[in-house]
């Protein structure tokens, strides 16, 4: 796959595009597995994305610039997920969610035909969100961490540790 | 009784047949019948002629021979009866039961393309689960490869020309096919003329796993088949070990075991609610269930650890007591939720938007319903009041009793009615269970978990039906051979059937209303 | 300018603004975007699988008779809207009442079309 970047850079634009792109990622509605289900409520009331700008899920990867990979990647989907992700327009991010996009989570065992290991075997990774769920709160500091990867500052610092 | 009936029509038809009687308590069926290959066509078509419906259909593979194993039950009589059919282990043929029973078709595509069964007289033998390029028998015990000739059934899309058709593919990627479920439409303008699930896309291999897991580590695979109703799965699980190897649950545990069950299938209904209506377009619901969702998953998270995916059953017990702050909690939690329940009724039930769509949509008569296997709200929604808690009452069910919610016409919205019903009697048995929990241990102790040889079945009725396992035990610490009977599998198995002609957004509505989990279909 | 075309300089000035308002948000992102590219990116968005059957088909009449008054009622709406304009000038009975004429026999045509069943999508196809 082959990227070139835009043809006018100047430092002022690329900080107000980073900061406009950050702050409305626009996630694919790509939910795999049981991490879906944790995504879906990180979506809802309680836990919301909406604060950040990054509650409009889009079915179509053509309107979307976020793939939040979730749940486990099987050969047979394989295919697929590569064809979404190459469908989606620059710039675009992928956040993996959950063990089994990291790395085959506890689906890995002597003898396993059927899973990838790991999602960044097929496409590039930004940040990485591990747990078997995750919490939904982890999905929330996954997406901060991606916008302070994007703009190159954090929004909420980061907690003290107090033990 | 029905059984009995069943048996002397047999007795005289196929005198070849062995029936053995079993004992319930420790097998999980009360009759075992082995029969040859060349007459189990004609022993469905007498099950069937009894009006019994397919559970499941099995194959285990001892290493000389394998056996197929089919579970029937029937909703007035339910004594559970399987039928063994020993195969040779270098070529097994078999005649098809799906004439009989079309439910059947897809268990035999799928014994076919993990074992390697050829079955005489299928419709349509194709690969269901696995992806191409595969070339062994993934659940054999050795590696057998797939003969060349075989190969050709790889491919499951019989694909035809004519000037009016085209295939739309409502991909694995899809807001509304809650996962990743793939149905391939031959469409006439707006209408579906044939609609093929392509399943497998979430093939987790939990079957061949149980064969290299001792039955301790797999406790957290079997709460990752049905995220949603994850308790009833650990359920299952521990209870077909203790049924196996015969161990006493004190009642505190029973109880506590039935408050968590039916809180995760609130919980699990309030999804189903939230998401079938998103996929219609009402965004509003979707929010008011996730918030009561989140009450019951505090709840939960705070006997359990875990929010989604439960490990708290454990064999002999559960996993740690539950303390006052738990037992105040959900009685706060009993009061908010009767109330909200005029918030949905109000919001939803009488919108007529919502009636137009579901009304008269994706109707489940009873003979398809029992032909194909379908169980859970579906089948109830369909005006046959079969619920697994009443039929073959297990735990502190036998105590407390459970109402059953039962519709009339078996549409979707009769579907929608129902499962709101269910959450109504579900808050009414944790209320009777609160107030009659009794003290005592909450564990009997297990030291070592030695099952004896044999093959045991247990069935539970989870959210969306019938969840059952079929362990066969060699007397190691390791299963030989556990197979899933899941709900979704064979509620889906109807739905080529009952979406022939409909508009797509019809389609959609029949798909929402059916209530499927796809890992629990994939395994 | 303005006594060569007279009125017709605000329907330029519109055009002119129509048109750029039309290409320079496609020119700032062709500007200052990023671009990748991969070997599926332009194919047909499919749920991520490969379309496969012909998509030149014969479709459903409905969807053209759909078609067909849609377009009626879209040239018959751009017809109003001159008359919009001179009711601030006016505000007769007659001229009222005429234009109740014109919209009460479009409102025909939609009630020969709603009688003949053009707008009902039967639920089952076969």
């Amino acid at each position: 796959m082959e990227t070139r970047g835009p043809i006018i850079r100047f430092a002022l634009l690329e900080k107000v595009l980073n900061l406009a792109r950050a702050n409305s990622l626009w996630p694919i509605t790509f939910g795999l597995a049981c991490c879906a289900i944790e995504m879906m409520c990180a979506a809802a009331s309680r836990f919301d994305l909406d604060r950040f700008g990054a509650n409009v899920f889009r079915p179509s990867p053509r309107q979307a610039d976020l793939m939040i990979v979730t749940g486990t990647i099987t050969k047979k989907m394989a295919p697929a997920i590569v064809t979404l992700y190459e469908q989606m327009p620059s710039p675009k991010w992928v956040i993996a969610y959950g063990n089994c996009a990291i790395s085959g989570g506890p689906f890995v065992f002597e003898g396993q035909y059927n899973i990838i290991e790991g999602i960044d075997k097929l496409i590039p990774v930004d940040v990485y969100v591990p747990g078997c769920p995750p919490r939904p709160e982890a999905l929330i500091e996954g997406i901060i961490k991606l916008e302070e990867k994007i703009t190159g500052w954090r929004r909420f610092p980061v907690a003290e540790r107090r033990w | 009784m029905v059984a009995e009936q069943l048996i002397e029509d047999i007795r005289s038809s196929r005198p070849g047949v062995e029936v053995k009687e079993v004992p319930y308590e420790q097998r999980g069926y009360w009759f075992d019948l082995s029969t040859g290959p060349e007459d189990i066509e004609e022993v469905a078509r007498l099950f069937d002629r009894h009006g019994y419906y397919i559970e499941d259909v099995c194959c285990v593979d001892f290493k000389e021979y394998l056996q197929l194993v089919y579970h029937f039950n029937h909703w007035d009589d339910p004594r559970r009866i399987s039928v063994r059919v020993n195969l040779s282990a270098e070529d097994p043929v078999a005649p098809s039961i799906s004439n009989v029973y079309e439910g059947a078709g897809w268990h035999e595509r799928e014994i076919h393309e993990f074992f390697g069964v050829h079955f005489e007289n299928h419709p349509n033998l194709s690969y269901l689960f696995l992806h191409e390029g595969i070339d062994f028998y993934p659940l054999r015990k050795e590696k057998v490869p797939v003969p060349e000739e075989k190969k050709r059934l790889l491919s499951s899309l019989p694909v035809s020309e004519s000037d009016d058709v085209f295939f739309v593919n409502m991909g694995p990627q899809h807001p509304s096919t809650h996962g990743v479920l793939r149905l391939i439409l031959k469409m006439n303008g707006e209408y579906i003329e044939r609609a093929e699930p392509v399943l497998g896309y979430l093939h987790r291999m939990q079957e061949k796993m149980a064969e290299n897991r001792t039955y301790l580590k797999y406790l957290p695979n079997a709460s990752r088949l049905d995220y949603v109703g994850a308790m009833s799965y650990n359920l299952c699980y521990v209870r077909a070990m203790e049924r196996l190897c015969g161990i006493e649950v004190p009642p505190r545990a029973e109880y506590v075991r039935v408050i968590a069950v039916e809180l995760n299938r609130i919980a699990s209904h309030l999804l189903w609610l939230g998401t079938y209506l998103l996929d219609l377009g009402a965004f509003t619901p979707f929010l008011y269930a996730f918030d009561d969702r989140e009450q019951i998953l505090d709840l939960l998270e705070g006997i359990t650890g875990s929010r989604l995916t439960y490990c708290y059953c454990r064999f002999g017990g559960l996993y740690n007591d539950v303390d006052e702050d738990f037992v105040e909690g959900v009685k706060a939690f009993l009061k908010r939720m009767w109330k909200r329940f005029k918030i949905y009724n109000d919001l939803v039930t009488g919108n007529v938007i919502f009636i137009h769509r579901t009304r008269d949509i994706g109707v489940i008569p009873k003979e398809v319903a029992r032909r194909y296997g379908v169980t859970g709200p579906n089948l109830r929604a369909s005006g046959v009041s079969y619920d697994l808690r009443k039929a073959e009452p297990y735990g502190a069910y036998r105590e407390l009793g459970v109402e059953v919610a039962v519709g009339e016409k078996g549409d979707a919205l009769d579907r929608y009615l129902v499962r709101l019903q269910e959450m109504e009697n579900s808050l009414r048995v944790i209320e009777r269970a609160i107030k009659e929990l009794p003290d005592g241990p909450y564990r009997t102790e297990v030291k070592k978990l030695k099952p004896p040889e044999g093959d045991v079945y247990f069935a539970v009725e989870g959210p969306r039906g019938e969840v059952g396992i079929y362990i066969v035990s060699d007397g190691s610490t390791t299963p030989y051979r556990l197979k899933w009977r899941s709900p979704s599998f064979s509620n889906l198995t109807c739905f080529p059937e009952i979406s022939k002609g409909v508009l797509i957004a019809d389609a959609v509505s029949i798909l929402g209303s059916l209530d499927l989990v796809i890992p629990e279909m994939d395994r | 300018m303005r006594g060569v075309l007279g009125d017709f300089l605000y329907v330029l000035l519109f055009f002119l603004v129509a048109v750029l308002f039309t290409i320079v948000p496609v020119v700032i992102s062709l500007l200052i975007a990023p671009r990748s590219r991969g070997l599926k990116t332009d194919d047909i968005y499919e749920c991520g699988m490969e379309p496969f059957g012909s998509a030149w088909i014969r479709y459903s009449v409905l969807f053209y008779l759909y078609a067909l008054i849609f377009i009626a009622f879209d040239v018959d709406v751009l017809y109003l809207f001159p008359v919009a304009t001179s009711y601030v000038k006016g505000g007769r009975t007659d001229e009222f009442l005429s234009l109740l004429v014109f919209l009460l026999l479009l409102v025909l045509a939609i009630a020969y079309a709603w009688g003949k069943g053009v707008f009902e999508w039967r639920r089952e196809g076969r």
